[in-house]
């Protein structure tokens, strides 16, 4: 079982879009997929039509109280599950600080014989949970808006991975909502994959398509399956699973 | 379809895809050993797809397939996956083949609710075998997480009155269907029977036997075709030699001569059937070579069984084959037909007269059984036993079960360490024949000579404990409890 994260510290940079399509494309391609919205605002949740809400909250969950398999829910996709989002989540660094064993990942190993690949979507923030998150996955997938400041939080993700012990997940940044309209989103695109490492030639476009997600509740690759939105999540898509092997 | 959903129309939206047109395949041996364990096989193809499905109490499995299976097909020629982990064991050394071939029109029907999610999926179905009545089911697959609303919706449904939950599924009435057929062929004696109806019921019954097993060894579909084909001769055998004088002598005097002809043509095959199923086993018990050191060994065995075989697949095309079986059916047939003759005694009466006198046989062989006496007297004794187990089988219907059922099953034990003697000695003996005719056609290494020179010992050694084993196990079949149940179970 492979664990991959989306990732980022600032909101808005299409995380939720990112770890609900690429979930949705992973089931398709043949894997079992679980997709966990940890982020308490429950979009990606919300996205597959399904209540927000884990019975015993994140406490329970993140003290093994009750187990991880009683929360799951089938999405209307074969091979995806979701574990939806709670409310509680807002609390689960404290959760997670007064458990002195359990981390997410050593709670995520329990499924390691349902699921091929576990997507983590997380909250826009350095906390206790998302230092969990990093720590448990293989892969980090990390959208950036391209400008000056996303480049910087990149960078300062970089230097946060690198001083783990042990355990380093491969960082996959990639531009999203990218407007090659913009002149600053444009040299962006050009220059960074020139001076740094780990950063995709793939760019997610800012679509209203995509956009229309919360209207259609449902991955984009479903409604518009020929889309420029679509072939961008696909090839991204193919990258990750050649680096999920 | 979504007129009879209306009873939960309220709380779900009902969507319905499109139809899908399928052919199942239900498989099994030819003795049905998958439905006996509760399993069921069945081949499902349509435009998209081809895939081996495995149903068992506690649960389901499922293997893609590549291309077309060929049937029938034994464990090993099934495709690699869990539904031939699963299956493998309960075939045996048998092969599947279809039993029943059906067509199916399936739609899938999901359940969505108030957020538009769906919450289950339902599958409707209508099966036809054969011009049958069509069988239709409707079967729930809940969503992870959503059971309540699966179990809500089955409740809406049932209590409709529209929907009944079925006893069986579509396999078990499908292959129960394909049972019943089977068991309305069989002839079976009755009390009151004429004793010569009785013997030429019993007759009829083998012959069927026969006739059933010789499409499947002449097409080597797997061995057991051949086994069961020399079972039912043997019993016929056995049958006329012990009461074929309730028959016209004539008829019993060309049925005992065509029986032995077709039992000899039978053995080498069976034979070397009984070495090729074994070796495997065999060479766990090597305790210096290896497996692959009885490779040229293996290697010999088939190629002597594919001479054995010309000249049982002769036989079983022959023409007087097919004109015995024919006329051996005719007259059978004629005297069942007519009830008898009246000077013709009771089933009962028959039964109570040859099985006593069997039985004393038996007795009288086991009595002379020591632990030295010599191999000819434990074979004597095997002839004799297997004698009065075929004829206890053949009067079952007139016998009290209980203690017949006692009766069989004591013999059976003495029969199996009977078996084990002979084996020993026969298996043995004929390994030194082996191994000549290999040195003769230079297909043997030395390595293959020393592994079969270690199988033999070994069975030298499994034959003299079998005979110790023997001489512990008769006295109790010679008691006078199994005197008591003897006399008990005879009409």
């Amino acid at each position: 079982m492979k664990i991959v994260a989306s990732y980022n510290v600032k909101g808005g940079v299409g995380k939720t879009s990112t770890a609900v399509n690429l979930a949705y494309l992973s089931a398709a391609d043949g894997r079992r997929t679980l997709l966990w919205d940890l982020d308490p605002q429950g979009a990606a949740t919300f996205l597959f039509r399904i209540k927000p809400r884990v019975k015993g909250g994140s406490a329970k969950l993140v003290s093994g109280t009750r187990p991880i398999e009683a929360g799951l829910k089938g999405t209307d996709y074969p091979r995806l599950d979701l574990l939806p989002a709670d409310f509680t989540y807002r609390n689960m660094d404290i959760d997670l600080a007064h458990s002195k064993k359990l981390t997410l990942g050593t709670l995520l190993d329990g499924l390691a014989d349902e699921y091929d690949v576990v997507f983590l979507d997380t909250p826009p923030s350095l906390s206790l949970v998302s230092e969990n998150v990093l720590r448990a996955a293989d892969v980090v997938l990390v959208p950036i808006i391209p400008t000056v400041l996303a480049v910087r939080t990149y960078d300062q993700l970089t230097d946060f991975v690198a001083s783990f012990n042990g355990h380093h997940p491969t960082l996959h940044a990639f531009f999203s909502m990218t407007d090659r309209r913009k002149s600053l989103h444009r040299s962006v695109l050009t220059d960074l994959p020139q001076q740094r490492t780990g950063i995709s030639p793939t760019a997610i476009p800012a679509a209203s398509l995509i956009e229309q997600m919360t209207v259609r509740r449902e991955p984009v690759p479903v409604y518009a399956p020929h889309s420029t939105a679509t072939k961008a999540y696909r090839s991204l898509w193919t990258e990750l699973s050649d680096l999920l092997g | 379809m979504l007129a009879a959903l209306e009873p939960a129309a309220h709380r779900y939206r009902f969507q319905q895809g499109a139809r899908r047109r399928s052919s199942v395949t239900y498989l099994d041996t030819v003795d049905r050993r998958l439905r006996k364990k509760g399993l069921s096989l069945r081949y499902e193809s349509d435009s998209d797809s081809e895939v081996l499905v495995a149903s068992a109490p506690d649960g389901i499995d499922t293997t893609e397939l590549g291309e077309a299976p060929v049937w029938p097909a034994l464990a090993e020629q099934l495709p690699a996956g869990s539904v031939a982990d699963r299956v493998g064991p309960a075939m045996w050394v048998r092969a599947v083949a279809p039993v029943v071939e059906t067509e199916v029109v399936s739609r899938e029907i999901t359940a969505r609710n108030e957020d538009d999610k769906i919450v289950a999926r339902l599958h409707w179905q209508e099966a036809t075998a054969n011009g049958s009545p069509t069988l239709a089911r409707v079967s729930l697959d809940p969503l992870r997480g959503y059971a309540a609303d699966a179990e809500r919706i089955a409740r809406l449904l049932a209590d409709s009155g529209e929907f009944v939950v079925p006893e069986r599924s579509l396999a078990e009435v499908w292959l129960r269907h394909a049972a019943d057929d089977e068991v309305e062929r069989r002839p079976t004696i009755t009390a009151g029977m004429r004793a010569d109806v009785a013997v030429a019921t019993a007759l009829l019954g083998f012959l069927d036997a026969i006739e059933r097993n010789v499409a499947g060894t002449i097409d080597d579909v797997d061995t057991e075709f051949l086994h069961d084909l020399r079972v039912a001769v043997r019993r016929s055998r056995s049958v006329l030699k012990l009461t074929g004088d309730a028959l016209p002598e004539r008829l019993v005097a060309r049925g005992a001569r065509e029986l032995k002809w077709l039992g000899d043509a039978t053995t080498p095959t069976r034979d070397l059937d009984v070495y090729l199923l074994e070796l495997d086993e065999l060479a766990t018990r090597l305790t210096v070579g290896t497996r692959a050191d009885l490779d040229d060994f293996a290697t010999h065995l088939h190629w002597e069984r594919t001479v054995a075989r010309r000249s049982l697949v002769r036989a079983l095309q022959s023409k007087r084959f097919e004109r015995w079986c024919e006329s051996w059916r005719q007259s059978l047939t004629e005297i069942v037909s007519s009830g008898g003759s009246e000077q013709s005694g009771s089933v009962e009466e028959l039964a109570r007269d040859r099985v006593r006198v069997a039985y004393k046989r038996v007795l009288k062989r086991a009595n002379a059984i020591t632990p030295d006496c010599p191999g000819e007297r434990v074979h004597s004794l095997r002839k004799r036993a297997k004698e009065l187990r075929y004829l206890l089988e053949m009067f079952a219907p007139v016998c009290d079960r209980k203690p017949h059922r006692a009766v069989v099953k004591n013999l059976k034990r003495v029969q199996d360490i009977l078996g084990a003697v002979q084996d020993g000695e026969v298996q043995s003996a004929s390994l030194r024949v082996f191994a000549e005719r290999m040195l003769d056609r230079r297909s043997a290494s030395a390595a293959t000579l020393l592994a079969m020179g270690e199988l033999s010992a070994g069975f030298a050694g499994e034959q003299r404990q079998a005979r110790d084993e023997l001489t512990d196990a008769l006295p109790g079949f010679l008691g006078s409890s199994v005197h008591k149940r003897v006399t008990a179970m005879l009409p």
